[in-house]
């Protein structure tokens, strides 16, 4: 079929990365001066950033408290200008409402919440620029967000999308793999435990393919977990030095 | 201790900084915070901009779409501002409809833009009576620390001095526009306003450039907008306190100088991204 050719023969793919490589990944934790927590991240050209409050009191229906542990409260939200089409509806129509709920499932696996009964945990996440991997780029930022705040978890959550072509295994899409309509996978990883925390898939796939792009997508995000490891880190030692010893 | 007293009375511990002609930040009662702008980096939109007022922090991105001119004026296009106070940026928004400080923000922004001609509208006409531009302005607050009509206009100006919109003819067999992306040009800025705020303490004092804290102890706000030659595009008093005639004409003298800084800062960031 005539058009964009995303792997070529000789294995590089549209934006001259190999099957296996992430798009370069920056962070930086704690940019924003009013949330309790916060977070920027750009992967290649996917700009998210996440803010948490909280653990704070259950703001409106009080009803909705849980007796035994923290309520987690996500909200995703793409800017109207991220996309190449301007977005009509930034929050509140079907697909940002999934996101969301995706992203909750995500981080109540990962956040102790038992240890906060009766409050709430507010994150927020916010795409600035979309250029593909959304969910990735939402979770990491949100995952760097949430240990800015303070509130402990489990274990990093890493989340990374892989896709399927030719027989090879892609880590990573861009927005234009993603629109090329192949399989694709999102995956978010605890790290230390080998532990998924969720896995959706859209697109067909052969199930002899699929450990495949499980493989190449868990890898993708063990290197991410090392990046944001890295960042974390280098964060706290700035704020060591800034404290002074 | 200080912090102790900051909680019980706020208003005091402030009282006790105006004494003596400073806040507790450091500044002076006419002292900005640090501005810092970031143009273009947003590659989806047409133009974007990112201001940073102290904390204040706002982002905005102009996307250009095709519409039909208005019937009433057939050679004209549109310029569509809107203000976001997400829950993102404070605690004190909740999500939803757009809240009451939303609502005045983008009215504003839409008032500074009618007032001051920044763009012709007649300039966003493609094809008289049958094609125009519409810029869809979308200004994101990131994080509320007060003074957000500023950091607003600021981004507003930034971004659409950003704007670049490829050629469009039209093609006078199937009647079709035809877009050349090779061909982009920037948009005519005819105006810079820039705007200035100030809070009113305790029906006398005047502070420019409020934080969150102030503007909630403040009894009452001004935001005037400047232009170029010295002329008043706008000016803005939500009810509060009472100003003097004296007081005004201060206020007008400091959006002058305000005026001067901004407008320096902006073309040199528009200088250095340049490419070269």
């Amino acid at each position: 079929m005539a058009g964009l050719e995303l792997l070529s023969d000789q294995g590089y793919r549209v934006d001259g990365r190999r099957a296996g490589e992430l798009r370069k990944i920056q962070a930086r934790m704690g940019v924003f001066a009013q949330a309790d927590g916060s977070a920027y991240i750009e992967q290649g050209n996917t700009k998210a950033l996440a803010v948490v409050y909280g653990p704070h009191e259950m703001r409106g229906s009080r009803s909705r408290a849980l007796p035994d542990r923290a309520l987690v409260n996500c909200q995703y939200s793409m800017a109207t200008f991220s996309t190449g089409e301007r977005k009509r509806r930034p929050h509140g129509d079907r697909k940002a409402c999934e996101m969301g709920l995706q992203l909750r499932q995500t981080f109540e696996a990962a956040i102790l919440t038992q240890l906060y009964p009766r409050s709430q945990i507010d994150i927020y996440v916010q795409v600035l620029q979309a250029d593909g991997g959304n969910y990735a780029a939402c979770v990491n930022a949100a995952t760097l967000a949430v240990l800015d705040a303070g509130i402990p978890m489990r274990d990093f959550v890493c989340a990374c999308s892989a896709g399927f072509v030719d027989g090879t295994a892609l880590a990573d899409l861009s927005h234009v793999e993603e629109a090329a309509g192949g399989p694709q996978l999102a995956l978010a990883l605890l790290p230390a435990s080998g532990q998924l925390a969720l896995l959706e898939m859209d697109a067909r796939l052969h199930e002899d393919h699929l450990q495949q792009v499980l493989e190449a997508a868990s890898q993708a995000a063990r290197d991410v977990h090392a990046l944001l490891d890295r960042v974390v880190r280098q964060h706290v030692r700035e704020a060591a030095l800034l404290l002074g010893d | 201790m200080a912090a102790g007293f900051k909680t019980v009375e706020p208003l005091e511990y402030y009282r006790r900084f105006l004494k003596e002609n400073c806040r507790p930040d450091g500044r002076e009662l006419g002292e900005f915070r640090t501005t810092t702008i970031n143009i273009g980096s947003i590659t989806t939109a047409d133009g974007s901009a990112l201001v940073k007022l102290g904390n204040t922090t706002v982002i905005c991105g102009v996307k250009a779409e095709f519409a039909a001119p208005p019937v009433d004026s057939l050679n004209k296009g549109y310029i569509v501002p809107n203000v976001d106070l997400p829950p993102l940026c404070s605690s004190r928004f909740r999500s939803g409809p757009p809240g009451e400080e939303a609502q005045v923000a983008s009215q504003f922004i839409a008032d500074v833009i009618e007032n001051s001609q920044i763009i012709q509208k007649e300039d966003l006409c493609i094809s008289h009576g049958k094609l125009a531009w519409v810029l869809y302005c979308d200004l994101i607050c990131l994080d509320y620390d007060g003074n957000i009509l500023d950091a607003c206009t600021f981004a507003l100006l930034a971004a659409l001095k950003n704007v670049q919109l490829p050629a469009v003819t039209i093609n006078e067999e199937t009647g079709l526009a035809e877009v050349n992306f090779k061909k982009k040009s920037h948009l005519n800025i005819r105006t810079h306003p820039i705007a200035t705020s100030f809070a009113i303490f305790d029906d006398t004092l005047l502070i420019v450039d409020p934080t969150g804290e102030e503007e909630h102890l403040a009894t009452g706000t001004l935001t005037v907008v400047m232009d170029e030659e010295g002329k008043l595009c706008c000016l803005h008093k939500p009810g509060g306190s009472g100003l003097t005639g004296a007081k005004l004409q201060d206020c007008m003298s400091r959006a002058v100088t305000r005026h001067k800084e901004i407008n320096k800062l902006m073309d040199e960031v528009i200088e250095s991204v340049k490419p070269k």
